[in-house]
């Protein structure tokens, strides 16, 4: 059951965070400024903030939840820690040392640190140094064949997971002395050196996106654009991984709601449910928003916050073309790029998710709204 | 016939459906730049395998896909010289404006009569069922414009034909099947024998002495009555 709240913000959002206590939003309207919205009422959004410091286009944007800090990155090989002092938020360059675009980034658990995946074939884990207050990179640079598309960090704050599009999953460690060793419990890879890979996970013909892990860590998941979702159990010395491949097109992003259940986000701009039997086989168990199905237009009640608008642009290259496409149901119109929860970080269980995509060209009379959407699912 | 031209456009279809999806990637060699991985070629993991679609020995369809771009390299059916040069003008012509159609390539790739590079910034722009629907439609219309324009051809000729060779018609002349005209009245004993070879155009006042031939004679002559 889905009920879903619909917003539009932007012609297309490249990716978008929301802030702790889930009142603003900021995303990337597929441009190079970083746009802060907040909820004045049900409906009503207003933008607040535009954080313009980037040359290129703002590839990843991510919101801690405890300290109130923005980390963007972009194509430009920068990075930007954007602190809320007073009514502005302030920059801090972060020196990243990449020579190629940055493609990804997500704080860790405990926001002492951000990784950031790069088209340098390289992963950036910065951390902040006291004395000299200022935010330091430590590359991992062996081992990735290609750009690193996306990253997560396991609840330990200490083993980060990695895509890329050679295609494979790789965990490693990212242990810093001095960052980590402060509350190394007991087990923990406190032996570890940094950037020392734990496991590599082949199991993907194409290229890899969007991995996650579990809220408890113990699984992770990622797919692969050949319309792949594996899933891998027990990470560790002896993994179990199993591949669900499903009809239609590729997923972009991944999502996990509870410790059994996946949500999947992409180019068939309609997430798709995955969900562990008590067996713990993982399969496809349906889409969110059925095209004819009933089920999510019955219960539209207006709790719900934040949608971020879909395009219903009808401008098309061909004016003879018949409109022989069916369209593909549920609220986007175009390829889904990214799944965000709502809610606090390290819940067992999320009720409420976002999605944002890409949209298409409004047609040229003015009543096209651009949106992303946001759907929350009451499961 | 028209049954497999609809199968082919539907394999083409499904092709294209699972073929573009594509997303922004900026490049990997270059800093700050973003280049259609397709056309660069510089990183063999991003590209994925090339298809080709035919539907006969002369006609084709190459979709070639990367992370985020995508090049379709179409060949059109020419069964003669006529059509072959048409197609060959039609589409330089259609190439020659790229711009306008945006998604068009400027040059068709080796060995292919037209090309379409759709990028992941087109997929944004414009709706990707539109996209494929748009390609489809190209495909149907320019068989018909080929034929289209190859029966103006031919009409053209045959007219132009006609109306050139009407000149040598007069009212009062005699005609036999044969081409060559045998008997000669006096007054044309000063022109040469009007065979075939003959044709030449001369001026305006001898037009009337060069024997007249009827109208049946000249569309048999230049077998007109056979075009397509």
């Amino acid at each position: 059951m889905a009920v879903v709240d619909v917003h539009r913000f932007a012609e297309s959002i490249t990716c978008h965070a929301w802030s702790p206590d889930l009142s603003m939003v900021a995303l990337c309207p597929n441009n190079t400024e970083v746009h802060i919205y907040k909820s004045l009422s049900q409906d009503h959004w207003e933008r607040l903030h535009v954080l313009q410091k980037h040359d290129q286009i703002v590839s990843g944007i991510d919101w801690s939840s405890k300290s109130n800090k923005i980390v963007t990155v972009s194509h430009d090989r920068n990075s930007y820690v954007w602190s809320l002092e007073g009514a502005e938020w302030v920059p801090t360059l972060v020196i990243l040392r990449l020579n190629r675009a940055a493609l990804c980034v997500q704080w860790s658990p405990k926001e002492n640190k951000f990784a950031v995946g790069s088209g340098a074939k390289t992963v950036c884990i910065c951390y902040y140094e006291q004395e000299n207050n200022w935010w330091v990179s430590k590359l991992i640079r062996k081992r990735h064949e290609s750009s690193v598309t996306s990253v997560a960090w396991h609840p330990n704050n200490v083993l980060l997971a990695t895509t890329s599009t050679d295609g494979k999953c790789r965990v490693f460690s990212t242990f810093i002395k001095g960052v980590d060793t402060k509350d190394s419990k007991a087990g923990s890879p406190a032996e570890t050196k940094f950037g020392e890979q734990i496991l590599q996970l082949d199991l993907s013909y194409s290229w890899a996106f969007g991995v996650k892990w579990s809220p408890s860590g113990n699984t992770l998941a990622y797919v692969g654009h050949s319309s792949m979702i594996y899933f891998v159990d027990d990470v560790g010395p002896s993994p179990l991984a199993q591949s669900v491949a499903f009809r239609d097109l590729p997923l972009r992003d991944v999502l996990f709601i509870s410790e059994k259940m996946v949500i999947g986000v992409g180019y068939d701009s309609n997430p798709m449910v995955f969900a562990a039997d008590d067996t713990g086989i993982w399969s496809f168990i349906r889409y969110i928003g059925e095209k004819k199905a009933a089920s999510s237009g019955s219960s539209y009640s207006s709790q719900f916050s934040e949608a971020f608008g879909k395009f219903y642009g009808s401008q098309s290259k061909s004016t003879t073309a018949n409109d022989a496409s069916d369209s593909r149901g549920g609220v986007h119109d175009n390829s889904i790029t990214s799944i965000v929860p709502l809610g606090k970080g390290g819940s067992p269980k999320v009720m409420r998710f976002s999605t944002s995509a890409l949209c298409r060209m409004s047609s040229p009379d003015n009543n096209h709204r651009n949106e992303c959407y946001i759907s929350t699912n009451l499961k | 016939m028209a049954n497999s031209l609809r199968l082919y456009l539907a394999c083409i279809k499904n092709t294209l459906e699972a073929a573009m999806c594509l997303q922004n990637f900026p490049c990997q060699e270059v800093e700050r730049h973003n280049k259609p991985e397709v056309e660069l070629k510089t990183s063999p993991e991003l590209l994925l395998n090339p298809v080709l679609i035919c539907r006969n020995e002369a006609e084709k369809c190459l979709i070639e896909t990367s992370i985020n771009s995508l090049r379709i390299s179409l060949k059109v059916k020419q069964a003669d010289e006529l059509e072959n040069i048409l197609t060959k003008k039609f589409l330089r012509f259609l190439s020659m404006r790229a711009e306008a159609f945006q998604v068009l390539r400027r040059k068709p790739v080796q060995g292919y009569d037209i090309s379409f590079l759709i990028t992941n910034y087109h997929c944004e722009e414009m709706q990707k069922q539109k996209l494929i629907d748009f390609i489809i439609q190209f495909m149907e219309d320019i068989e018909k414009e080929i034929r289209d324009l190859k029966e103006s051809v031919n009409t053209r000729g045959r007219l132009v034909a006609t109306e050139f060779l009407k000149q040598f018609i007069t009212n009062d002349a005699i005609y036999t099947e044969k081409l060559n005209v045998r008997h000669h009245s006096s007054r044309f004993s000063a022109s040469p024998s009007p065979s075939l070879s003959n044709f030449v155009l001369r001026r305006p006042g001898e037009l009337l002495q060069i024997p007249a031939i009827t109208q049946l004679q000249i569309e048999n002559f230049y077998g007109l009555g056979n075009v397509i």
